[in-house]
């Protein structure tokens, strides 16, 4: 389970305190999901990054099965990351220099027991049709493709939570589409918790459950 | 806006990037710019010091004996001096050896000079009172024997007689004359302490002592050997004081007697050397026939014996007449017949005693000594022809010319000759005829007969009578025919025996032709050049690639591609330009750090200190406008490949798209290993010899050098296929070198260039030698020596060891080379100036049959000579009149400046040499080496020995060394060891080497600059990516892995591309040096690649750290 209590965040600038989140609270278990909405600055992508432990709250606590990530040290936070968390984001972040099937295992490599992960990347990939461009590179992909290799490679060690930035922000509108079914297919059979933060209605008509960031503040739209 | 503002404010807003483009260029030209730069001061350098060690002095007048010293005043008097000239002055000027008297320290190759006040003055300095007995050391001088004033030194010097050590009459046991000084005073090179006529590289060991204390030494009065001369111009020439001289000289200035002998009726001509050369005889016959005079020719010889059955007379001269001469001492017509013995003619006195009438057998026995130094008794039968009555033209004691020793001697038993003589055979009768007539001769031969048996190549008369026609005053005519004997001799050139040499000239010449650092350092920066040039292609690139979408957008905007092209040339061109003229004045500052370390880390192999900086405009500019140029070039080359790209792409900002093969670019895949096969081939040719082995080496290594970054490059554009998917931290960290292939390819040319000179430079480091090998560096030989005073005896044979009292030394099972030298200047590589008359050196037919030493080249023909090499020096003379020389490889190209075949005119000797072979490099380094035969004819006033090497075991060496020294100090007698020579010839071009790596470790640096550029802006470039590795969990430790994996690599492969190809083109030279893999210096070089490549992932790590996480990934997603 996934569980968001009271969160707030803040920065100190120049001018004072700038809040960006304030009193953030809900709770999600596994295979479920949520869309998060809203303007540009209104906070998502931060509450996104605080959610994927990328980033401290400034109040308030984040658990994921019972754990309190931030109570955790520097080591055993990136390995709760690596274990724990996928992300996708607008941007695939591909390594250009590795083929398809490397991209995916990249997380991988720092894991620890992660068992057969050549076998999980192969079936992820097969699932995101790109089992016959494993050893390809990221230039030879379309941005849908990237975008599906992003998802296999966040998924490729069955994390409890699926953190989505913008998944389908730089794509048309049929490779969008496709991205979002392979997103709700994967994360339904993996049984993981889904969080999407868009400003696409037709992402976010997806969702059943559908808030919007508003003055820091989470609201059900 | 027009476009220079949009240039202005593009070079404005990319400052950073910009900076370092004009950082690169400007340390290519600094490099290239400086290296010129350092040429320019080494030359001027150079020239400097050997203008400082002149002091006034233009020109010389030297002579190969001694003249009056008064010629200089006389000289100086004429006019036609004057106009051109305004000073000379007369010196001695002597090679020796220093002795300090109480530590014995010894010191070689001392200038031993007698000077007066006539010397100060004439460089304008003030007078040192000096004693009789006193003497100023150089600097070097007095450092090397640790002499302080007051303390005594010991100075030997060699003071060839007169009469040549190679004749009958000459003294060959004369050792080296030694003078006992006391230093008063050491001279800095400032006060003319280095004063030196020949340039030479290193400290000047000299010893001033006063002009009338040498020359009593030496046996003269009022004599010099050197006559300085200032010239009032630069325009003063040779030939004007060449003309000045023959007005101002005199027949004694040439060792030339002229004197009347009333009882004779005749002008007698001797010379000091007791022999008359042809040229002299060929001037004084055209004289004496001009003014009416009959010639008379004379060869005056020593017989041991004169015997008619078993009677004898003792040690008789015997004089050798010209046919008509002959016939008015006998007083009939002397003629011989075939198949009979020569005629002789003998005095009454002597054919009383013998019982010889005409027809009588008469026996000659006499002393014949050989060139090498073997004296033997010959015997010839003549025929008694007559008797003649012991008086008129047949008591003559005139005829004979004066043999030190022999003629001024009182009695016959006083005889100190320079043979031995029994003085037990002498009969009181002996005496009587001495006590009445002297050295008249007792026997006259024909001419024809006493030269052939006697004959010298000096000369074929001992004297010369000139016998007026009629009556005439002797007084006159010896005058008439002096003057005209004068003005025949100095028809041409200078006079016969002495030489104007233009010093200053010869000097700045010397200068100007030495070994040109400026091109050997513009060589051996090539690769730092490139090195600094792809440094700024670089950060030109790397700037460019940040600018793809503004590219892009320029042609999306509708900017015509050239337009485009030439907006961004324009800031190229700026760029280099700015960066050129930067590097322009770092010139001055890279050419002084390079002096600095020639000065001070590298001043003993070089044997100089004296090292200035000479800043001209021309060299920084040349080297601005090259680097420059190329800058340029490489921009284009830049723009070029990245224009290429299609506006889609750059408008994303995307670099190198996936390209499908083609059959172009497969056959391209086929070229690495084309310029490999091409490259082995040249190593293989250049190690049989069909290639010359420096191109050879550059041919390979830069084949295979372009073959290594070929293969490299393809490596790391390598695709993996998904069986081979990385497994590690490690494994992506390795596939980091494929992100930006281009990049990492230059990254790899840049560790690859700097790892190729120091790992092909430093192969050519010579540590220690094989001593035993015959056909190694040393010849076999263990030890070598130089006398000062030659040896005129065989150091083998037992009669010459008992000559020069070296009975007690074990020479028994020692072969030793023994050489002729005539001692000029050195053409080694320790000598920094180019000599203009090389020390040359005689081969006997014994050491050319020996094969010793390698041949690196040679103009072989025929089977004899390919079979030994050595044979070519019994070559006759050319149709150039060159005489065959051998000569160390080194030596011929990078001292000489000259080429095998070449022919050399050695200055003022007249002598021509023609380059016939080349010797591996190794002991005689500094001399031409040329048969005995022509070295006879070449230099026949050079008699003796003077060099010697010694075959011996280890283990008898140092005694012998010790003894030869000791029993041969009067000579002189220097003894070191071949390998300590070996050691002063391998540190200099160790020292050349450790300049060229210290060049090639600043590449490294530059190629460290250029990785840890690539490496943050792949970073930079891939901030996101990095960024999600760290959001999945990746830790600092995992980044750091990575960043490893992808510099080691880099530098490996940079590493491996130079290491290999440079160890493969060296390949050829290491086993002909029999050279073995430098592996320590492989191992300190892998070292230094280790902490370099750690530093720079030290410095990328600490970069990717300092990247914000969240922002990484906030910037591109929202």
């Amino acid at each position: 389970m996934l569980k968001v209590d009271a969160l707030s965040k803040h920065y100190e600038t120049p001018g004072g305190l700038l809040p960006i989140l304030s009193d953030v609270s809900f709770m999600k278990d596994a295979g479920e999901a949520l869309c998060i909405m809203g303007p540009s600055g209104s906070g998502k992508s931060t509450l996104l990054h605080i959610l994927g432990t990328l980033d401290p709250p400034t109040a308030g606590t984040v658990t994921l099965g019972g754990r309190d990530p931030f109570q955790l040290s520097e080591p055993e936070l990136a390995a709760f990351r690596n274990r724990e968390v996928g992300f996708v984001f607008q941007d695939h972040f591909l390594l250009p220099q590795c083929s398809v099937l490397e991209n995916v295992l990249t997380p991988t490599l720092v894991a620890n027991d992660a068992g057969d992960t050549q076998t999980r990347a192969r079936e992820l990939l097969d699932r995101v049709g790109l089992d016959e461009r494993l050893a390809h590179r990221p230039a030879e992909l379309s941005g849908g493709e990237r975008q599906r290799v992003a998802l296999a490679r966040a998924l490729v060690l069955k994390p409890r939570l699926l953190l989505c930035d913008e998944p389908t922000g730089n794509l048309d509108a049929a490779s969008a589409g496709a991205v979002a079914d392979l997103l709700f297919e994967l994360y339904t059979r993996e049984q993981a918790i889904l969080i999407v933060v868009t400003h696409s209605a037709t992402l976010s008509e997806r969702f059943e459950d559908r808030r919007r960031l508003t003055d820091g503040r989470l609201e059900a739209t | 806006m027009r476009a220079q503002t949009l240039l202005v404010r593009s070079l404005l807003h990319y400052w950073r990037s910009n900076v370092a483009v004009v950082l690169g260029v400007a340390a290519a030209a600094a490099v290239l710019g400086g290296s010129l730069v350092v040429g320019d001061s080494v030359r001027g350098s150079l020239a400097a010091t050997a203008l400082e060690r002149l002091g006034r002095t233009t020109h010389t007048v030297e002579s190969t004996g001694f003249f009056r010293a008064d010629l200089a005043a006389e000289l100086a008097s004429l006019p036609s001096f004057s106009e051109g000239f305004d000073a000379a002055c007369p010196i001695v000027a002597v090679r020796g050896v220093a002795t300090h008297a109480t530590s014995q320290r010894r010191a070689g190759d001392v200038q031993v000079y007698g000077v007066d006040e006539r010397f100060w003055n004439f460089h304008d300095r003030p007078v040192p009172e000096l004693g009789r007995r006193d003497a100023l050391l150089s600097e070097a001088l007095a450092a090397e024997l640790g002499a302080e004033t007051d303390e005594a030194v010991l100075v030997r010097f060699d003071a060839a007689s007169e009469i040549p050590g190679s004749s009958l009459f000459g003294r060959r046991d004369e050792a080296a004359r030694a003078l006992r000084v006391t230093v008063t005073g050491v001279l800095s090179p400032g006060d003319l302490g280095e004063f030196l006529l020949r340039p030479r590289a290193g400290r000047v060991r000299a010893v001033f002592v006063p002009l009338r204390t040498l020359e009593r030494a030496l046996g003269l009065e009022d004599r010099a050997n050197v006559l300085l001369v200032s010239a009032k111009t630069r325009e003063a020439s040779v030939d004007a004081l060449e003309t000045a001289l023959g007005e101002a000289i005199a027949l004694e200035d040439l060792g030339v007697r002229v004197r009347g002998v009333p009882q004779a009726g005749a002008v007698q001509l001797d010379t000091t050397s007791a022999l008359v050369d042809g040229s002299l005889q060929k001037a004084a016959t055209t004289a004496a026939k001009n003014l009416g005079l009959r010639v008379g020719e004379v060869f005056v010889y020593l017989a041991n014996t004169i015997r008619v059955g078993e009677r004898e007379v003792p040690y008789s001269l015997v004089a050798a007449l010209d046919p008509a001469s002959l016939e008015a001492v006998a007083g009939v017509e002397v003629t011989s017949a075939d198949g009979e013995p020569p005629p002789i003619v003998l005095n009454e006195w002597v054919a009383m005693d013998l019982g010889a009438v005409p027809g009588s057998r008469v026996t000659l026995e006499y002393f014949l000594w050989h060139e090498d130094g073997r004296m033997e008794t010959g015997s010839t039968p003549f025929s008694l022809a007559a008797v003649t009555p012991l008086e008129g033209r047949a008591a003559d004691p005139d005829l004979v010319p004066e043999y030190p020793g022999i003629t001024e001697s009182l009695r016959l038993a006083d005889w100190d000759p320079p043979f031995p003589v029994d003085l037990d055979r002498i009969r009181q009768k002996d005496e009587d005829y001495w006590d009445d007539h002297r050295a008249t001769p007792k026997a006259f031969v024909p001419l024809a007969v006493g030269q052939r048996l006697w004959g010298h190549r000096l000369g074929g008369l001992t004297g010369m009578r000139l016998v007026p026609e009629t009556a005439a005053d002797l007084g006159e005519t010896r005058g008439l025919f002096a003057a005209a004997l004068l003005a025949e001799l100095g028809r041409r050139g200078a006079p016969p025996g002495f030489a104007v040499v233009p010093v200053r000239q010869a000097a700045l010449a010397a200068a100007r032709g030495s070994i040109d650092f400026g091109e050997y350092f513009a060589y051996f920066s090539f690769f730092l050049v490139v090195a600094a040039l792809l440094l700024a292609g670089l950060f030109f690139r790397l700037g460019l690639e940040g600018r793809l979408r503004e590219l892009g957008l320029l042609g999306a905007l509708g900017y015509p591609s050239s337009r485009v092209r030439r907006l961004f040339l324009a800031e190229g061109a700026l760029l280099s330009g700015l960066g050129g003229l930067i590097g322009a004045f770092a010139a001055a500052g890279y050419a002084a750090l390079v002096l600095w370390g020639l000065r001070s880390l590298w001043a003993e192999g070089l044997g100089t200190r004296d090292l200035d900086l000479h800043l001209g405009v021309a060299s920084p500019l040349l080297g601005a406008v090259g680097a420059g140029l190329a800058a340029l070039l490489s921009v284009v080359w830049t723009l070029r490949s990245v224009q290429r790209l299609p506006p889609r792409m750059l408008l994303a900002g995307t670099l190198e798209p996936w390209v499908k093969p083609t059959p172009a670019r497969r056959r391209r895949k086929l070229l690495p290993a084309g310029l490999t096969l091409v490259a082995l081939l040249l190593v293989a040719a250049s190690g049989a010899g069909a290639v010359p082995q420096t191109a050879g080496f550059f041919g390979a290594g830069g084949l295979l050098l372009a073959a290594a970054l070929l293969y490299a490059g393809r490596l790391v554009a390598g695709r993996p296929s998904a069986a081979a998917a990385v497994t590690s931290v490690l494994g992506l960290g390795l596939r980091g070198v494929s992100f930006r292939p281009g990049r990492s390819v230059l990254c790899i040319a840049l560790v690859a260039s700097a790892t190729f000179v120091i790992v092909a430079v430093g192969s050519f480091r010579r540590e220690g030698a094989d001593i035993e090998a015959r056909d190694g560096e040393s010849g076999g030989y263990r030890l070598q020596a130089w006398s000062v005073a030659p040896l005129h005896h065989d150091l083998t044979s037992a009669e010459g060891r008992a000559a020069l009292a070296l009975e007690g030394v074990a020479l028994e099972g020692i072969d030793v080379g023994r050489f002729r030298a005539r001692v000029g200047e050195d053409a080694s590589c320790l000598n920094l100036y180019q000599p203009r008359v090389p020390t040359v050196i005689a081969a006997s037919p014994s050491f050319i049959e020996e094969r010793r030493f390698s041949f690196a080249a040679s103009l072989a023909e025929s089977p004899e000579e390919h079979d030994n090499p050595w044979r070519l020096l019994e070559r006759e003379v050319d149709s150039e009149g060159a005489i065959p020389v051998i000569v160390d490889a080194s030596a011929l190209t990078y001292v000489l400046h000259q080429s095998l075949g070449d022919v050399m005119s050695l200055g003022e000797t007249g002598v021509r040499v023609r380059f016939v072979g080349t010797l591996a490099p190794g002991l005689l380094q500094g001399e031409l080496i040329t048969s005995e035969r022509h070295f006879l004819q070449a230099f026949p006033g050079e008699a003796g020995y003077r060099f010697f090497l010694f075959d011996v075991d280890a283990e008898r060496a140092p005694a012998l060394s010790q003894d030869l020294e000791s029993h041969l100090s009067d000579f002189g007698f220097d003894v070191t060891e071949t390998a300590e020579r070996l050691r002063d010839l391998h540190r200099v071009e160790n020292t050349y080497i450790a300049t060229f790596q210290a060049l090639g470790a600043l590449g490294l640096l530059l190629g460290t600059v250029g990785l840890a550029a690539v490496l943050m802006r792949n970073a930079l470039e891939q901030r996101g990516a990095l960024a999600l590795l760290r959001a999945v969990g990746y830790r600092r430790a995992h980044m750091t892995r990575m960043v490893l994996a992808e510099n080691v690599v880099l530098v490996g492969l940079g590493f491996l591309a130079g290491a290999v190809p440079a160890l493969v083109a060296i390949a050829p030279v290491l086993l002909e040096r029999r050279g073995a893999v430098p592996l320590a210096l492989l191992a300190s070089l892998l070292v230094a690649i280790v902490v370099t490549g750690a530093l720079v992932s030290w410095l990328a790590v600490s970069y990717i750290r300092r990247l914000p996480l969240v922002e990484s990934l906030h910037a591109v997603s929202e």
